[in-house]
């Protein structure tokens, strides 16, 4: 059996029945259950222990008595979620059979007061974010005569587009999918390159302080560790996220919710697809040069926390600069950027979800990039063989990068004593 | 056909030159013991053996050239402790191990479970490897070492955390191994044990080679003018003996210059004593060695070899 392969399952089965990694992955959905669906059943339950024996009404359908005669019609979309009582009494009747959940208390001066009641069989049952959005809707659609499309407007007034004299290259800067989808999609590569590289870098060091990496190396070349480890990682690192994406929407679906983006805020296909081509080669290189970092220091030695960011710094300029990419999509900053290899990931993402980008360029980027994941690679795999079985070295940016550049072994006489010459 | 030769390596990490022009070699059906005090390069010599380390100069053919990716599929490496992933089971942590060394993963679960209950592990597979004890560990190393029936063993210090009885069961298997017709380098700085199984030695002193040949050439190279006697009823007066201590019944005499153990001999015969041993004292391995290598130096590594490079 080819030995990258054993090396890669190996390294997948550690990772996921590590008590750790199970905890943090199910743990969020877990958590994240118990925030949006416990708090909704403790509403729909609100007696306590005598839910068994009282019928449990829908919390969606609640009554309102209209004093004012303002309510003359009920929106289609909300139709089914209010009920029209004439009295106060015939309400509170229909929430005492379980008719209705609560009901609201229109009185004769609402126009002039706003003042609004709210009737429901018990305090514990109020929430805040409950469905009293139905009812505000209801009563602005009915006091600007019924024109659903006025409300809306009233809703919403302003949709502010802004508009420069001096021509753009790319869309105009507005609020909303043209600014939050880059900033979603290079945020959530961010995340999982950074969390794959860390379980990377993490492993490797346990491996050198046990000294299994020096029998791994009497088994198999450099490039086969390091291949089998960083693929391994990065599947358990897009297992995770699937996991905890997976989750959120299930989670989202029982509780009622959907997730209905405008046309204008979907990925096209062929977005997505090169997110997944810039998120493999963005790994390969982040997760190689971690690995580095793993075989250099090995786990808890002096700099070792500050490491990470000294080599993950270049991928988060395109976040900072993402308000002078977004608008000139195809500026010369944003074109060098998605084309200098160690921003391209994040700053090619960007610039893809916006829209506009010429077809070569990121054809060109991610050549570029793949070349440079192989380069890294090869260094790393060589930095491997020399560095691997040095003790625990403090990390020094000098010296990593001095290793990257392909000399050996450090050369002072205090780093020296780390080579442990046996 | 040597199973491996070293020619003159030097190797030098910045401006500290670890192995200076070492050569050895080891044969087929044989045990090499590489000795040496803590920080002399025995372990520097072996990574760059295995390929690990590339050496400044010289040359190492395995097998007859140089090392390749198949090669080490034919060579077990035991590091001095540790080497095994803590966290997995030990069966599964061995069966992985040995499937990396070309076996599948049938043949790995079966020798590996062979192995273990050969090594008294059986009862431990499904523990984690940290939930063992230092001496089955180093037990569990030994497996992994040879699982894959490999064609050269290197070992390091292999008897540091056993007992007496797996100690002797560990030599057994060594000496099987070697007429089996592995080559063996045995790396230990305890003499006593390479005296016991090394048919060659070579010993390693800051870095360069200070001693290398036969166990008995080097004993007898290093013996001074001294006898073992032993006799029955009265010991008559024997002259040039300079100083005797004794072990039990059998005296170590150290003789004066210009007296030959002969003359030792002829005399206590011409005396009439029952002679029951008589022998040239042969220094023990260790006595070369303190010899050879000297006391104390400051400048040498306090630590142990404990496998840091």
């Amino acid at each position: 059996m080819n030995k990258t392969w054993l090396v890669l399952r190996n390294g997948i089965i550690s990772q996921v029945t590590r008590k750790s990694w199970l905890l943090v992955t199910c743990g969020l959905p877990v958590l994240l259950a118990l925030i949006m669906l416990v708090p909704p059943l403790l509403r729909g339950n609100p007696s306590g222990a005598s839910a068994s024996s009282e019928p449990v009404t829908s919390p969606t359908v609640e009554g309102y008595v209209d004093q004012s005669g303002l309510i003359t019609r009920i929106p289609d979309n909300v139709a089914g979620l209010l009920r029209p009582y004439s009295d106060e009494a015939s309400a509170r009747r229909a929430m005492a059979s379980g008719e209705i959940s609560a009901y609201y208390l229109v009185p004769a001066d609402y126009v002039e007061s706003g003042d609004l009641a709210y009737v429901l069989p018990d305090p514990k049952a109020f929430s805040l974010d409950g469905q009293s959005w139905v009812m505000r809707w209801v009563l602005l659609v009915n006091m600007v005569g019924g024109d659903e499309g006025l409300a809306q407007r009233l809703q919403n007034p302003v949709n502010l587009r802004v508009r420069a004299l001096t021509p753009s290259t790319g869309p105009e800067v507005g609020e909303g999918p043209a600014y939050w989808i880059p900033y979603t999609t290079a945020m959530i590569l961010y995340i999982i390159i950074i969390m794959s590289s860390s379980l990377l870098r993490s492993s490797l060091g346990d491996e050198k302080k046990n000294r299994v990496l020096e029998i791994l190396m009497v088994s198999l070349s450099p490039q086969q560790i390091l291949t089998g480890k960083v693929v391994a990682l990065a599947v358990v690192g897009l297992l995770q996220t699937a996991i905890w994406a997976g989750t959120g929407y299930l989670l989202l679906k029982v509780a009622g919710g959907t997730i209905n983006l405008p046309p204008a805020s979907q990925l096209p296909v062929a977005v997505v697809l090169w997110a997944l081509v810039f998120f493999i080669l963005g790994y390969g290189v982040y997760a190689s040069l971690l690995a580095g970092l793993g075989a250099l220091t090995g786990p808890n030695v002096p700099g070792s926390s500050t490491a990470d960011f000294v080599i993950i710094w270049p991928m988060i300029i395109p976040v900072f600069l993402m308000t002078i990419i977004i608008p000139n999509v195809n500026g010369l900053l944003a074109v060098l950027l998605s084309l200098f290899p160690p921003t391209a990931p994040v700053a090619m993402i960007t610039r893809l979800a916006v829209g506009g980008v010429p077809w070569w360029q990121p054809v060109l980027s991610a050549v570029l990039l793949g070349v440079t994941v192989a380069l890294v690679f090869r260094v790393v795999a060589r930095a491997f063989r020399a560095q691997v079985l040095m003790s625990g070295q403090a990390f020094t940016s000098r010296g990593y990068f001095a290793l990257l550049m392909g000399r050996e072994e450090p050369d002072t006489r205090s780093d020296c004593s780390n080579v442990g010459l046996e | 056909m040597d199973a491996v030769e070293v020619k003159r390596i030097v190797k030098s990490f910045g401006s500290t030159r670890a192995v200076q022009d070492v050569s050895f070699g080891v044969r087929n059906g044989e045990i090499l013991g590489l000795l040496g005090p803590n920080g002399a390069g025995k372990t520097t010599c072996i990574r760059v053996l295995l390929d690990i380390f590339k050496p400044d100069q010289g040359s190492v053919s395995v097998f007859g050239g140089p090392m390749t990716e198949a090669k080490k599929d034919r060579i077990g490496y035991m590091p001095e402790e540790r080497g095994l992933y803590q966290d997995l089971a030990l069966q599964r942590c061995l069966v992985y191990l040995a499937t990396l060394k070309g076996l599948s993963a049938s043949e790995a679960r079966q020798r590996v479970g062979q192995y273990l209950q050969q090594f008294d592990l059986a009862a431990h597979r499904d523990k984690k490897v940290k939930e063992l004890s230092k001496g089955m560990q180093q037990k569990a190393q030994l497996i992994n070492t040879i699982a894959h029936w490999p064609d050269l063993i290197i070992i390091d210090e292999p008897f540091a955390a056993l007992d007496p009885v797996n100690t002797q069961m560990v030599k057994d298997l060594m000496l099987d191994l070697k007429r089996d017709g592995r080559a063996i380098i045995l790396c230990t700085h305890q003499m006593h044990h390479a005296e016991e199984l090394c048919d060659r030695i070579v010993l390693i002193d800051r870095g360069r080679v200070v001693l290398e040949g036969a166990l008995d050439e080097i004993r007898r190279q290093y013996a001074g003018n001294a006898v073992l006697v032993r006799v029955t009823g009265a010991l008559p007066e024997v002259g040039g003996v300079l100083q005797e201590t004794r072990h039990n019944h059998t005296r170590h005499w150290t003789l004066a210059e210009g007296t030959s153990p002969q003359d030792v001999l002829k005399h206590l015969v011409s005396s009439g004593a029952v002679v029951e041993q008589f022998e040239i004292a042969l220094p023990s391995l260790e006595e070369v060695f303190i010899k050879v290598v000297g006391g104390p130096d400051p400048g040498r590594s306090p630590g142990g070899e404990a496998g840091d490079a």
